[in-house]
Parts: C-alpha cells; structure tokens; sequence
C-alpha cells in the first residue's frame, strides 16, 4: 500500500488560499445559515463557501445536516435564518425567481427519482423541453449526448423499470445535467445502489469532476472523499465541525471528534 | 308553492319505524353475509378446485350484478323456486345477503392472502403448530385489514337497502314515499328522507374514516 | 314449471333499446363523474382554505345518502324548488353524477397523494413550475395508479343505472319490469336480464384489471 509522505497541513487559513477556484468569486456563500423542524434544530447557523470548479464532500452522522443544506442551496427547503448567494445574490423569495434559480442548479437524489411513465431518453430531455421552452428533437439529441457521456445510450428507450439502480442513477445525473447547470448538488448518490454498482455511478462523478464541473456531494463513500474531492467539510448536529483537504480531514484532522467520527466508519486511513 | 314541513312531524312515528327497519335489515343481513363470506372464502382458498371454483364463479356473478335486480329476480324466481311463499321481508333478505357475502368472500379472501405465506412460514419455522400459526399470527394481522373493508362494506350495505323498498318492504325509503303518495308532500317528505339517512349516515361514514386510520396498514 | 322464452325474442328490440340506454347513460356518468371527481379532488388538494370543508362536506354527505335518495329528490322534489323539470335521462344524470363523483374524488385524492414526495422534489429541481409538476408527473402516474378505480366507478354507474328505473328511464330494467310485467313471464325475463348485466359488467372488470398489469409498472416510482 501507498504511502504518501504525510505533511504537516499548514494552517487553515494557508489551505484556504491554496484552494481551488480561490481566486475566483466563490460560487455559493452560505452565510450563517439556520434550519428548524419545530423544535428540532437542523442548521445552527452555518457559514461556507463553495468556490468554482471546486469538489466539496459533506461528510457526518445521519442527522448532521449535510442533506439539509443541499436542500437549502436549490431551495427546496427555506430558511429559518441567514441567506444563501448564488454568484453574490441571495437566493429569491418569488415562486417564478426561485424556479429561475434551481435552473441553475442540478440535484441528484439518493432515491433516483427518475420519473416512471417516461423512457430513459424522455427523463433526460424533460427538463429543457418543459422547463427551457428547448425543441423537442433538439432537447432528444442532447438528452442522447449525455446518455452517450453516462454509458447508457443503449438503454434510452428503457423505462425506469427495466433499469437497475446503477443505471437508473446515471440517467438521473444525464437528467440533471440537461439543464446546463453551474453547480451539481448530489445527495447521498450511492446510499441506495448494491456495491457492484456504486463504483459506475462514482465513475460518472470522477468524469464530471474531472471537467470542471462545481458539485457539492453529501455521501459515505470516504475512499471517494478522499480521492476525488478538494475539499471535505464535516457536520455534527447542524454545525460544521471541521473542515479542509482531503488530506488534513482524513489523515491529519485538526479536531478530535472528526477523528472520532472516522474512526467509527472504520477509516484507518 | 307552499311548503307544509309540519308533515314530517306528524308521521316521525312511521318515519322512525322506517329508520328502525333501515338499521335492522341493515345488521340482519351483515350477521348473516359475515359467515356466508369466510364460507365462501375459505371454499375459494381450499385445494378442491370444485369448491373453489364454485366459490369463484357464485362471487363474480353476485359482483357483477345490479343490486336492484338481484331484488326483483329474488322476488320472483324465490317462491317458484322453493314453492314457498316468501314474504317480502325474507326476499329482501336473502337478496341483501346473497349480495354483500360475495363482496365480503372478497374481503375475508384478500385479507387471509395478503398476510399468507411469510408470516404463516416464519410462525412455523418457529416451532408454532399451523392451528397457532393461523391463530396467533395470520388471523390477527388479517382481521386488521379486513375491519377497514368490513366497515365500508356497512356503509354500502346501509345505503343498498333504500332499494327494498321496490318490493314494498317498510324500510326508510319506502315510507317516506308511501307518505310522500299519501300526503301530496313531495319536497317536504323526499327532503325528510334525504335527512334521515344523512343524520343515521354521515356519523357512521366517519366511524368509517376512523376504522381505516386507526387499523389502516403500513407495510 | 313451464319456461317461455318468446317474450324476450319477439321484445328483443325492445331490449335492445333499453340496454343501450343502459350504455349511453353508464358511460357519460361515468365521464362526468371522472371529471368532476378531478374538479373536487384537486380543489381539495391545492385549492383556497375555505373550499376544503365544503368539499369533505359534500363527499360524506353523499357517502351517507343512497343514490336512490338522491335521484328520487333531483327529480320530483327539486323542480319543486327551482321550477324547471328534468327529464328522466337527465335527472338521472345529474343525480348519478353527483354521487359518484364523491367517490372519484376520494379516489383521486389518494392517488395524487400516493406519488413518492421525492417525484416532486425531483421535477422541483429541474426548476418545473407546481402546475407542470402536476401535469407532467404527478397526475400521469396517478392516472395509472387509479385504473382500476376508473373501473369501479364504471361498474358503479352501470350498476346504478338500473336504479333509474324508478323515475322511468328507458334502460334495460325497466324494460325488463315492462315486459316481465305484461308477458307474465317474470322468471324468464329477469333471468335473461340478468345474464345479460353480466354480460356487460364482467368483461368491464376483467379489461380494467388485464390493462392495468400491462400498464402498472409506469406508475410505480
């Protein structure tokens, strides 16, 4: 097994300026953002920033928030406090502006939710043909792209039943990424695939990274964590614990409880 | 135009006598169609394919039938059929519950198979013999999805028997249109009789609701 | 016991009439029911505040009122009140309509809410507006969904179509009550009548469960 030469990580504020996309405005600020379910408090005023380009992994127990957040960044859940800006603007209150907004964004679902009554090729073209006005043989021929960028074109006449986990979660990544999105949002992406098939999906992920592509992925998968993303925030209990690289978050974490945390998961790293 | 309302007041006697025989008919012939439809049903699940087939082919004729004219044929075709001379009641009866125990084989059918085999299976492996095992495990779980259909099926069933009144029997529907023929009071009494079934009706649609929420099945 | 079947044979068009108002009427009752059962359904589900209990109010009321209740009053009592007279079919119409469309509604309302959340998070994410939602996701799977309910109230309208003949509505029973009563034959004739509302209801039944095993799976999500 390979050793990487562990360097002692600088101080926060060095890593910070090292990161990718920092000389870029950030492309998400959450500032001091609360959630609450009646009493239940999800979100206690969390402060981040997503840069461009930039793969940020939301690690933590279930019910730290990591899947709230998301929800909140395309706005499917609202505020209790604080704001989040999409390129410096906050994101809007207006029913017709919030649509406009999660145009912008793509989210992919643990539970696929690929939609039953259409064909693959008919999931992934929905979004421009409904949402953008697009032509449908236009829309059909860029849903096709994209099932070509996933692996799946084979399958685009297939309806979601006659399609196993794995692929239903590709198609559902070709989905989201129809619309052109700035940012991916994927919420725990590879929680409901067997093992065999997770690794597809992640291939998918690595690509998309790999072009440049802005995502925030709320996931388990630590090995994918570590390899792929930039940089690694750990929640508990709606607050941001700890975050940084990769390499300080799971070799050489600055916080006793993150390493508490992956010591539970079985992470020796 | 002028209404008299008073009419109604006059014969609640014969309107609450109705009302009466609505409610009996009504539990009548659900003691009886109760039986007849675990009969039925466990004729349906049983390895004799005469008997259920018998089962299955008794079923879908009665589901598949208007009710009002299972009521006129029984009418008829009862006395000749029998050389018995049945009052009107009895043959109101009989149709009522020749109706409801073919949707109740349904009921009890669908409830016993829908807890069946996993259950039955792991109560076995156990160590329970298949008396316990039905007892203990299957029944029980079926009777909690056979209560919610069981209560809608009272509710139709409560409905349904405005329709004996075609045979003249004296339930509700059928006093209040003798009064109605008798009295010239057509909105006053069809009016009457509209609000009596709701007044009996609505608090037992709503017994209804609660039986399904509280024995309702989350799988 | 002597069986004569002749007064069905030389009534046959008589028959034949009757039974397709049977049809004509069961298959617009039908429809209107659907329709109106949408109506109310979707008012209960996204409409204003208020409408909700007048809604819940009108579908129990009509789950604890009789059909026949309803049309004997749409028919003798109501132009008391208002002045204008129905004729048979329309009265029965209407009074079919209105109660079956409590139960399409019900119907309805479980099946939009039967659709997992996470379908309307996922076309939310995509950025659909909500009536685009329930246009091209939400009510296609419901749809499917209900099959077998549009066959129920199909069955429930043919079914309560025979009760019209109370009011004299030219359908198939009451043609069966006019020659059973004049032929003195009422075995004979109920017993065909019979038969032949069989012959109607149960290929309904059938058809509706056979499309939807074909059809099940693009509803489930």
């Amino acid at each position: 097994m390979n050793h990487t030469i562990r360097q002692p990580t600088a101080s926060p504020q060095a890593a910070a300026a090292r990161r990718k996309g920092a000389d870029l405005p950030p492309v998400l600020v959450y500032e001091n953002v609360r959630k609450m379910y009646g009493d239940f408090v999800a979100l206690s005023g969390v402060s981040l920033q997503v840069n461009k380009g930039e793969v940020m992994c939301l690690i933590g127990p279930s019910g730290s928030g990591k899947s709230t957040l998301l929800r909140c960044t395309n706005a499917l859940e609202t505020l209790n406090g604080g704001r989040v800006l999409l390129d410096g603007v906050p994101l809007p209150t207006r029913e017709a502006d919030v649509r406009k907004v999660r145009q912008r964004m793509g989210m992919v679902f643990q539970s696929f939710e690929l939609f039953p009554h259409k064909s693959a090729l008919d999931n992934v073209a929905m979004g421009p043909i409904t949402v953008l006005g697009m032509n449908e043989e236009k829309a059909r021929a860029r849903a096709m792209a994209l099932l070509d960028k996933v692996g799946l074109v084979a399958k685009a006449n297939n309806f979601p039943a006659n399609l196993s986990g794995g692929q239903q979660q590709r198609v559902a990544i070709a989905r989201a990424l129809a619309m052109e999105p700035e940012v991916m949002l994927f919420d725990e992406p590879t929680s409901a695939l067997d093992p065999e098939t997770v690794g597809e999906v992640l291939n998918v992920m690595k690509k998309l990274a790999q072009e440049g592509m802005t995502m925030i992925v709320v996931t388990h998968e630590m090995s994918f964590a570590q390899r792929v993303a930039n940089w690694v925030v750990v929640f508990e209990n709606g607050a941001i614990m700890e975050e940084g690289p990769p390499a300080q978050i799971f070799d050489n974490p600055t916080v006793a409880r993150t390493r508490d945390f992956l010591g539970h998961l079985g992470w020796n790293g | 135009m002028t209404f008299d309302w008073s009419v109604i007041w006059t014969h609640r006697d014969a309107l609450l006598q109705g009302a009466a025989m609505t409610v009996g008919l009504t539990v009548v012939t659900m003691l009886l169609a109760v039986p007849c439809g675990i009969v039925l049903a466990l004729m349906r699940l049983s390895s004799s394919r005469l008997l259920s087939n018998a089962s299955l082919a008794f079923v879908e004729f009665f589901r598949n039938l208007p009710l009002i004219l299972v009521i006129y044929w029984a009418f008829y075709v009862l006395p000749i059929a029998f050389n018995v001379e049945f009052s009107a009641l009895t043959t109101a009866l009989a149709a009522l519950v020749l109706n409801v125990s073919a949707y109740n084989a349904e009921t009890f059918r669908a409830g016993i198979n829908s807890i069946r085999k996993g259950q039955l299976e792991a109560a076995l492996a156990v160590g329970m013999s298949r008396r316990q095992a039905m007892f203990k495990v299957v029944i029980p779980q079926a009777a909690r999805r056979i209560l919610p259909v069981l209560a809608s099926t009272w509710i139709s069933l409560f409905k349904d028997t405005s329709l004996v009144s075609v045979i003249a029997v004296g339930e509700l529907a059928y006093t209040a249109m003798q009064i109605r023929a008798q009295t010239f009071r057509v909105l006053e009494m069809l009016t009457a009789m509209a609000a009596l079934y709701w007044l009996m009706g609505y608090p037992q649609a709503k017994l209804v609701d609660w039986i399904h929420k509280k024995y309702g099945v989350k799988e | 016991m002597d069986i004569d079947f002749s007064p069905l044979i030389e009534n046959w068009r008589f028959f034949a009439g009757g039974l397709g108002v049977t049809v004509a009427l069961s298959v617009i009752s039908a429809l209107t029911s659907l329709l109106a059962g949408l109506a109310i359904a979707l008012g209960r589900l996204y409409g204003p505040g208020w409408l909700r209990p007048v809604l819940v109010f009108y579908i129990d009321t009509m789950r604890a009122i009789p059909v026949l209740v309803v049309l004997v009053w749409i028919y003798f009592a109501f132009p008391l009140l208002a002045g204008v007279t129905f004729p048979p079919f329309w009265a029965a119409l209407v009074a079919l309509t209105l109660h079956i469309a409590a139960y399409a509604a019900e119907v309805m309302r479980a099946g939009i809410e039967s659709i997992r959340p996470g379908q309307t998070r996922a076309a939310l994410a995509l950025g659909m507006s909500r009536a685009q939602i329930l246009r091209k996701v939400i009510l296609p799977q419901a749809t499917i969904r209900m099959l077998p309910a549009f066959g129920s109230v199909l069955t429930m309208a043919i079914k309560d179509t025979a009760i019209a003949t109370v009011i004299a509505v030219p359908e198939l029973m009451h043609r069966a009550e006019t020659v059973a009563g004049q032929s003195y034959r009422p075995v004979e004739v109920y017993t065909a009548v019979m038969v032949a509302y069989f012959c109607v209801l149960f290929p309904v039944t059938r058809g509706v469960d056979r499309l939807y095993q074909r059809l099940a799976h693009l509803g489930r999500s």
